[in-house]
């Protein structure tokens, strides 16, 4: 054996998890197998719709190029620091409410770095969400049917009124040109809105599995507990 | 693209759920804050788009997809440091119980050089499934691997005490 097996081997014999473990692996199967999928085309009536899609298709083209003159003077100054990134989150905070017991986080955004114009907002959507979350998931711990009621139609509202998808292929940057005026967090068009929207459904159901797992992997430290 | 059959495709698809372990594994060994979600959101995935998911050897597009997820997790984790105190260096779980020598080793590769030694050490893939899950051609991914293997030996004998290493962190969501 020369070195470079040696090496290798003790990366391999150093493998931290070695045994692959899934809980809850059938239910998890009927659960998925249950949405639509599978590899066929979309249903029937999808196609029946086309005529309609088309002409909202060529309305929604007419409208672009009646607002292509505003689009252009938006492009511009889209690039923000810290200063305004801070301002719009403070603003932020006055269109938007948290669950009783819960503080807005300080914002630490690096003094000497950019970002597009919205970002600020979209992390106040983005922690007004998660601590709606974990209210939901803490209301239903303790079985306070008001609070959860409440948190989903905050989350719904949020979800609404403060969360866009970016077109297919946009770039990681994209921001509707409203979200410098009302707080906005955008969603890549990879499935994670209609992922938000099924976990809300199923914790609304009495299944808060995804809601769970939301909390406890985007809420800051200290809000699910 | 041919449509599947329902009951075919439920078939199919439980081929393609057995490896919900191994995916769930490689979550944690990548350091996913929540593993047995991110193995579920990949099976998702892959239940939603079967006919693209190769059915002889499944493998490498579920460890494919979940790398793609992986590195959506970090950004967003990166995105989120902005709302906390700065963080002293936080090493990746998936390096936690590693001897000091060999995680300060593994440290030094780049992220891509260390990603094709980890998914034939680690999930034990053949370099031709490993190259599939990068997205490149098999014989870049040999030359690739090569050169991480010899790295890391060089390192393994070059660095006989352990540094803190803070690169990691960030070369991580490197892409392909």
């Amino acid at each position: 054996m020369n070195a470079t097996d040696s090496a290798f081997h003790r990366l391999r014999a150093a493998n931290p998890v070695p045994q692959g473990s899934a809980v809850e692996a059938a239910a998890l199967f009927d659960r998925i197998t249950a949405l639509p999928g599978g590899g066929g085309h979309p249903p029937r009536a999808l196609w029946s719709r086309r005529p309609v899609l088309v002409l909202v298709l060529a309305l929604a083209a007419g409208a672009l190029l009646a607002a292509t003159a505003t689009a252009l003077s938006n492009w511009f100054g889209d690039v923000i620091g810290a200063p305004q990134v801070n301002s719009e989150y403070s603003r932020a905070q006055t269109r938007l409410a948290l669950p009783p017991g819960y503080a807005w986080p300080e914002l630490h955004f690096p003094a000497n770095s950019v970002t597009s114009r919205g970002a600020g907002g979209s992390y106040a959507v983005a922690i007004a969400q998660s601590a709606w979350e974990c209210d939901w998931v803490r209301a239903i711990g303790v079985g306070d049917a008001v609070e959860q009621r409440r948190a989903h139609e905050a989350l719904d509202e949020l979800m609404a009124n403060h969360a866009v998808v970016a077109p297919a292929g946009a770039s990681e940057n994209w921001a509707p040109p409203r979200s410098a005026r009302t707080p906005t967090e955008v969603f890549a068009d990879d499935g994670g809105f209609q992922y938000k929207e099924r976990s809300y459904r199923e914790a609304a159901a009495g299944h808060p599995q995804l809601l769970e797992q939301s909390c406890r992997a985007n809420a800051p430290p200290g809000w699910h507990r | 693209m041919t449509p599947i059959p329902a009951t075919v495709a439920e078939q199919r698809f439980r081929d393609v759920f057995s490896h919900l372990g191994a995916v769930t594994a490689y979550a944690h060994r990548r350091g996913s804050a929540d593993a047995d979600a991110l193995a579920a959101e990949t099976m998702a995935i892959a239940w939603r788009r079967l006919a693209d998911v190769p059915s002889d050897d499944p493998l490498p597009w579920l460890y494919g997809t979940a790398r793609n997820l992986l590195l959506a997790e970090a950004r967003r984790a990166a995105r989120r440091t902005v709302l906390r105190e700065p963080d002293p260096f936080t090493p990746p779980p998936e390096l936690h119980d590693l001897d000091p020598q060999l995680e300060h080793a593994l440290r030094a590769l780049r992220p891509l050089d260390r990603e094709a030694l980890l998914l034939v050490a680690w999930e034990d893939l053949t370099p031709a499934q490993a190259a599939r899950v990068l997205g490149i051609g098999a014989t870049a991914f040999r030359v690739r691997l090569l050169r991480a293997r010899r790295r890391l030996r060089a390192q393994l004998e070059a660095a006989p005490h352990v540094h803190q290493a803070a690169q990691l962190a960030h070369v991580d969501v490197e892409g392909t």
